[in-house]
Protein backbone atom coordinates (compact mmCIF):
# COMPACT_ATOMS: atom_id res chain seq x y z
CA UNK A 1 0.00 0.00 0.00
CA UNK A 2 1.10 3.67 -0.72
CA UNK A 3 1.56 6.37 0.72
CA UNK A 4 -1.55 7.77 -1.07
CA UNK A 5 -3.57 4.76 -0.15
CA UNK A 6 -2.58 5.15 3.49
CA UNK A 7 -3.43 8.40 3.58
CA UNK A 8 -7.00 7.79 1.55
CA UNK A 9 -7.53 4.72 4.05
CA UNK A 10 -6.77 6.91 7.43
CA UNK A 11 -9.08 9.73 6.53
CA UNK A 12 -12.08 7.92 5.53
CA UNK A 13 -11.47 4.51 7.80
CA UNK A 14 -10.78 7.34 10.74
CA UNK A 15 -14.55 8.87 10.03
CA UNK A 16 -16.50 5.77 9.86
CA UNK A 17 -14.73 3.97 13.21
CA UNK A 18 -15.57 7.58 14.75
CA UNK A 19 -19.49 6.86 13.18
CA UNK A 20 -19.84 3.56 14.27
CA UNK A 21 -18.77 5.06 17.87
CA UNK A 22 -21.39 7.12 17.84
CA UNK A 23 -23.81 4.35 16.57
CA UNK A 24 -22.06 2.07 19.31
CA UNK A 25 -22.68 4.33 22.68
CA UNK A 26 -26.48 4.87 21.45
CA UNK A 27 -27.08 1.82 21.63
CA UNK A 28 -25.12 0.73 24.63
CA UNK A 29 -26.88 3.64 26.64
CA UNK A 30 -30.28 2.87 28.97
CA UNK A 31 -33.41 3.53 27.73
CA UNK B 1 -37.89 20.21 5.81
CA UNK B 2 -36.08 18.89 8.62
CA UNK B 3 -37.10 15.29 7.89
CA UNK B 4 -35.64 15.46 4.86
CA UNK B 5 -32.78 16.83 5.92
CA UNK B 6 -32.30 14.10 8.42
CA UNK B 7 -33.06 11.91 5.56
CA UNK B 8 -30.47 13.08 2.84
CA UNK B 9 -27.77 14.18 4.58
CA UNK B 10 -26.05 10.75 5.32
CA UNK B 11 -26.63 9.09 1.65
CA UNK B 12 -25.45 12.73 0.07
CA UNK B 13 -22.56 12.65 2.39
CA UNK B 14 -21.19 9.24 1.21
CA UNK B 15 -22.55 9.65 -2.27
CA UNK B 16 -20.21 13.35 -2.39
CA UNK B 17 -17.34 11.05 -0.25
CA UNK B 18 -17.64 8.13 -2.84
CA UNK B 19 -16.81 11.06 -5.99
CA UNK B 20 -13.75 12.97 -3.82
CA UNK B 21 -12.24 9.41 -3.31
CA UNK B 22 -13.08 8.78 -7.51
CA UNK B 23 -11.97 12.08 -8.80
CA UNK B 24 -9.08 12.27 -6.50
CA UNK B 25 -7.44 8.63 -7.36
CA UNK B 26 -8.56 8.12 -10.85
CA UNK B 27 -9.90 11.26 -12.11
CA UNK B 28 -7.64 14.08 -11.69
CA UNK B 29 -3.99 13.97 -13.21
CA UNK B 30 -0.65 13.44 -11.05
CA UNK B 31 1.23 16.61 -10.20
CA UNK B 32 4.03 17.89 -11.89
CA UNK B 33 6.29 18.43 -8.81
CA UNK B 34 4.89 15.48 -6.46
CA UNK B 35 3.33 12.65 -8.82
CA UNK B 36 0.74 10.79 -7.48
CA UNK B 37 1.38 12.19 -3.94
CA UNK B 38 -0.49 15.43 -4.90
CA UNK B 39 -3.76 13.15 -4.72
CA UNK B 40 -3.45 13.92 -1.11
CA UNK B 41 -4.49 17.18 -1.52
CA UNK B 42 -8.32 16.26 -2.12
CA UNK B 43 -8.04 14.61 1.69
CA UNK B 44 -5.86 16.66 3.71
CA UNK B 45 -6.70 20.19 3.51
CA UNK B 46 -10.66 18.95 3.94
CA UNK B 47 -9.94 17.48 7.50
CA UNK B 48 -7.92 20.45 8.41
CA UNK B 49 -10.32 23.02 6.63
CA UNK B 50 -12.97 20.93 9.34
CA UNK B 51 -11.00 20.50 12.46
CA UNK B 52 -9.76 24.15 12.35
CA UNK B 53 -12.46 26.11 11.34
CA UNK B 54 -16.04 24.27 10.82
CA UNK B 55 -15.57 22.73 14.58
CA UNK B 56 -13.72 25.01 16.57
CA UNK B 57 -15.57 27.44 14.78
CA UNK B 58 -19.26 25.47 15.93
CA UNK B 59 -17.64 25.14 19.29
CA UNK B 60 -16.59 28.52 19.44
CA UNK B 61 -19.94 30.50 18.43
CA UNK B 62 -22.11 28.24 20.97
CA UNK B 63 -19.71 29.03 23.56
CA UNK B 64 -19.81 32.98 23.46
CA UNK B 65 -23.77 32.29 22.98
CA UNK B 66 -24.39 30.44 25.92
CA UNK B 67 -21.66 33.11 27.71
CA UNK B 68 -24.35 35.45 26.75
CA UNK B 69 -27.37 35.71 28.99
CA UNK B 70 -30.00 36.53 26.86
CA UNK B 71 -28.90 33.19 24.28
CA UNK B 72 -28.50 31.27 27.15
CA UNK B 73 -29.33 27.40 26.79
CA UNK B 74 -28.29 23.71 27.36
CA UNK B 75 -29.01 23.19 23.49
CA UNK B 76 -25.44 25.54 22.83
CA UNK B 77 -23.73 23.84 25.72
CA UNK B 78 -24.50 20.45 24.08
CA UNK B 79 -24.08 21.57 20.23
CA UNK B 80 -19.89 23.34 21.56
CA UNK B 81 -19.56 19.53 23.93
CA UNK B 82 -20.19 17.49 20.50
CA UNK B 83 -18.58 19.95 17.89
CA UNK B 84 -15.57 19.92 20.20
CA UNK B 85 -15.47 16.06 20.24
CA UNK B 86 -15.86 15.73 16.58
CA UNK B 87 -12.84 18.67 16.25
CA UNK B 88 -10.44 16.01 18.10
CA UNK B 89 -11.41 13.43 15.17
CA UNK B 90 -10.89 15.78 12.39
CA UNK B 91 -7.63 17.18 13.79
CA UNK B 92 -6.20 13.50 14.79
CA UNK B 93 -6.53 12.68 11.19
CA UNK B 94 -5.44 15.94 10.28
CA UNK B 95 -2.34 15.02 11.52
CA UNK B 96 -2.01 11.51 10.42
CA UNK B 97 -2.79 12.25 6.96
CA UNK B 98 -0.35 15.37 7.24
CA UNK B 99 2.25 12.85 8.62
CA UNK B 100 1.77 10.68 5.74
CA UNK B 101 2.32 12.76 3.26
CA UNK B 102 5.22 14.34 5.25
CA UNK B 103 7.32 11.36 5.38
CA UNK B 104 8.10 11.14 1.22
CA UNK B 105 8.28 14.65 0.63
CA UNK B 106 9.83 16.08 3.39
CA UNK B 107 11.80 12.80 4.99
CA UNK B 108 10.51 12.91 8.50
CA UNK B 109 7.04 11.89 9.70
CA UNK B 110 6.84 14.52 12.44
CA UNK B 111 8.65 17.88 12.73
CA UNK B 112 8.33 20.40 15.12
CA UNK B 113 6.88 23.12 12.44
CA UNK B 114 5.27 25.81 13.89
CA UNK B 115 1.65 24.45 12.20
CA UNK B 116 2.34 21.05 12.95
CA UNK B 117 2.83 22.21 16.49
CA UNK B 118 0.15 24.44 16.27
CA UNK B 119 -2.29 21.61 14.84
CA UNK B 120 -0.87 19.31 17.89
CA UNK B 121 -1.20 21.72 20.72
CA UNK B 122 -5.16 22.83 19.05
CA UNK B 123 -5.98 18.23 19.74
CA UNK B 124 -4.33 18.81 23.20
CA UNK B 125 -7.00 21.66 23.64
CA UNK B 126 -9.75 19.84 22.64
CA UNK B 127 -8.73 16.96 24.00
CA UNK B 128 -8.31 19.08 27.62
CA UNK B 129 -12.01 20.42 26.89
CA UNK B 130 -13.84 16.51 27.08
CA UNK B 131 -11.39 16.04 30.27
CA UNK B 132 -12.69 19.08 31.90
CA UNK B 133 -16.74 18.07 30.79
CA UNK B 134 -15.73 15.25 33.18
CA UNK B 135 -14.24 16.77 36.46
CA UNK B 136 -18.06 17.65 37.25
CA UNK B 137 -21.18 16.69 37.60
CA UNK B 138 -22.83 19.84 37.94
CA UNK B 139 -24.25 20.83 34.22
CA UNK B 140 -24.61 24.24 34.60
CA UNK B 141 -20.74 25.04 36.33
CA UNK B 142 -19.62 22.09 33.36
CA UNK B 143 -21.19 24.52 30.77
CA UNK B 144 -19.61 27.79 31.80
CA UNK B 145 -16.50 26.23 32.93
CA UNK B 146 -15.86 24.49 29.13
CA UNK B 147 -17.35 27.61 27.47
CA UNK B 148 -14.86 29.79 28.85
CA UNK B 149 -12.48 27.08 27.80
CA UNK B 150 -13.20 27.01 24.34
CA UNK B 151 -12.83 30.50 24.00
CA UNK B 152 -9.67 30.71 25.15
CA UNK B 153 -8.23 27.54 23.27
CA UNK B 154 -10.11 29.33 19.83
CA UNK B 155 -6.89 31.96 20.03
CA UNK B 156 -4.88 28.80 18.90
CA UNK B 157 -6.98 28.70 15.90
CA UNK B 158 -5.64 32.00 13.99
CA UNK B 159 -2.31 30.97 15.40
CA UNK B 160 -2.38 27.53 13.47
CA UNK B 161 -3.87 29.43 10.56
CA UNK B 162 -0.78 32.74 10.13
CA UNK B 163 1.48 30.14 11.78
CA UNK B 164 3.06 29.41 7.87
CA UNK B 165 3.52 33.36 7.56
CA UNK B 166 4.67 34.18 10.99
CA UNK B 167 7.09 31.67 11.36
CA UNK B 168 9.82 29.78 8.75
CA UNK B 169 8.20 26.32 8.31
CA UNK B 170 8.39 23.33 6.57
CA UNK B 171 4.90 23.27 5.81
CA UNK B 172 3.91 24.90 2.61
CA UNK B 173 1.77 27.87 2.54
CA UNK B 174 -1.62 28.32 1.38
CA UNK B 175 -2.38 25.48 -1.23
CA UNK B 176 -5.50 27.47 -2.71
CA UNK B 177 -4.63 31.44 -3.12
CA UNK B 178 -1.41 33.30 -2.78
CA UNK B 179 -1.75 36.08 -0.31
CA UNK B 180 -2.62 38.22 -3.25
CA UNK B 181 -6.02 36.11 -4.09
CA UNK B 182 -4.21 33.89 -7.06
CA UNK B 183 -5.25 30.78 -7.54
CA UNK B 184 -3.08 28.27 -7.42
CA UNK B 185 -4.73 25.08 -8.59
CA UNK B 186 -7.14 24.78 -12.10
CA UNK B 187 -8.92 22.74 -13.97
CA UNK B 188 -10.21 19.48 -12.53
CA UNK B 189 -7.54 19.84 -9.45
CA UNK B 190 -9.51 22.47 -8.71
CA UNK B 191 -12.79 21.24 -9.28
CA UNK B 192 -12.41 18.22 -7.41
CA UNK B 193 -10.62 19.78 -4.04
CA UNK B 194 -13.99 21.82 -3.83
CA UNK B 195 -15.87 18.76 -3.95
CA UNK B 196 -13.25 17.36 -1.36
CA UNK B 197 -14.29 20.13 0.82
CA UNK B 198 -17.85 19.82 0.35
CA UNK B 199 -17.97 16.38 1.15
CA UNK B 200 -15.97 16.89 3.90
CA UNK B 201 -18.05 19.26 5.48
CA UNK B 202 -21.13 17.55 4.88
CA UNK B 203 -19.48 14.45 6.66
CA UNK B 204 -19.06 17.07 9.48
CA UNK B 205 -22.57 18.21 9.40
CA UNK B 206 -23.59 14.21 9.59
CA UNK B 207 -21.19 13.39 12.46
CA UNK B 208 -22.58 16.34 14.64
CA UNK B 209 -26.15 15.80 14.46
CA UNK B 210 -25.85 12.32 15.35
CA UNK B 211 -23.54 13.15 18.09
CA UNK B 212 -25.82 15.95 18.99
CA UNK B 213 -28.83 13.21 18.90
CA UNK B 214 -26.88 10.79 21.49
CA UNK B 215 -25.94 13.70 23.57
CA UNK B 216 -30.07 14.67 23.60
CA UNK B 217 -31.39 11.12 24.13
CA UNK B 218 -28.64 10.83 27.32
CA UNK B 219 -29.76 14.08 28.96
CA UNK B 220 -33.67 12.78 27.79
CA UNK B 221 -32.88 9.61 29.79
CA UNK B 222 -31.02 11.05 32.94
CA UNK B 223 -33.98 13.79 33.30
CA UNK B 224 -36.65 11.00 33.54
CA UNK B 225 -34.19 9.18 35.98
CA UNK B 226 -33.78 11.79 38.63
CA UNK B 227 -37.78 12.07 37.86
CA UNK B 228 -38.44 8.38 38.54
CA UNK B 229 -36.70 8.90 41.72
CA UNK B 230 -38.70 11.64 42.71
CA UNK B 231 -41.94 10.10 42.27
CA UNK B 232 -40.75 7.51 44.40
CA UNK B 233 -39.61 9.96 46.64
CA UNK B 234 -43.41 11.74 46.56
CA UNK B 235 -44.81 8.31 47.45
CA UNK B 236 -43.16 7.36 50.25
CA UNK B 237 -43.75 11.03 51.65
CA UNK B 238 -40.54 12.02 51.33
CA UNK B 239 -40.23 14.95 49.14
Amino acid sequence: MGYVDAGYAFALGGLALYALSIWWRGRRDPR
Amino acid sequence: MKALVDRLLGPVTLVALAVTVWLGLWVTPPDVHQGNLARLVYVHPALAWVALYLSFGTATIASALYLWPRTRSEVLDRVAHCAMEVSVVFIALTLITGSIWGRPTWGVWWAWDARLTSTAVLGLLALGYLALRRATDDAHVRARRGAVYVLLAAINVPIVHFSVLWWKTLHQNATVFTADRHLLIHGIMAWTLLVSFVAFSLAFAWLLRARYRLEASRGAVADAVVERALDERRREGVV
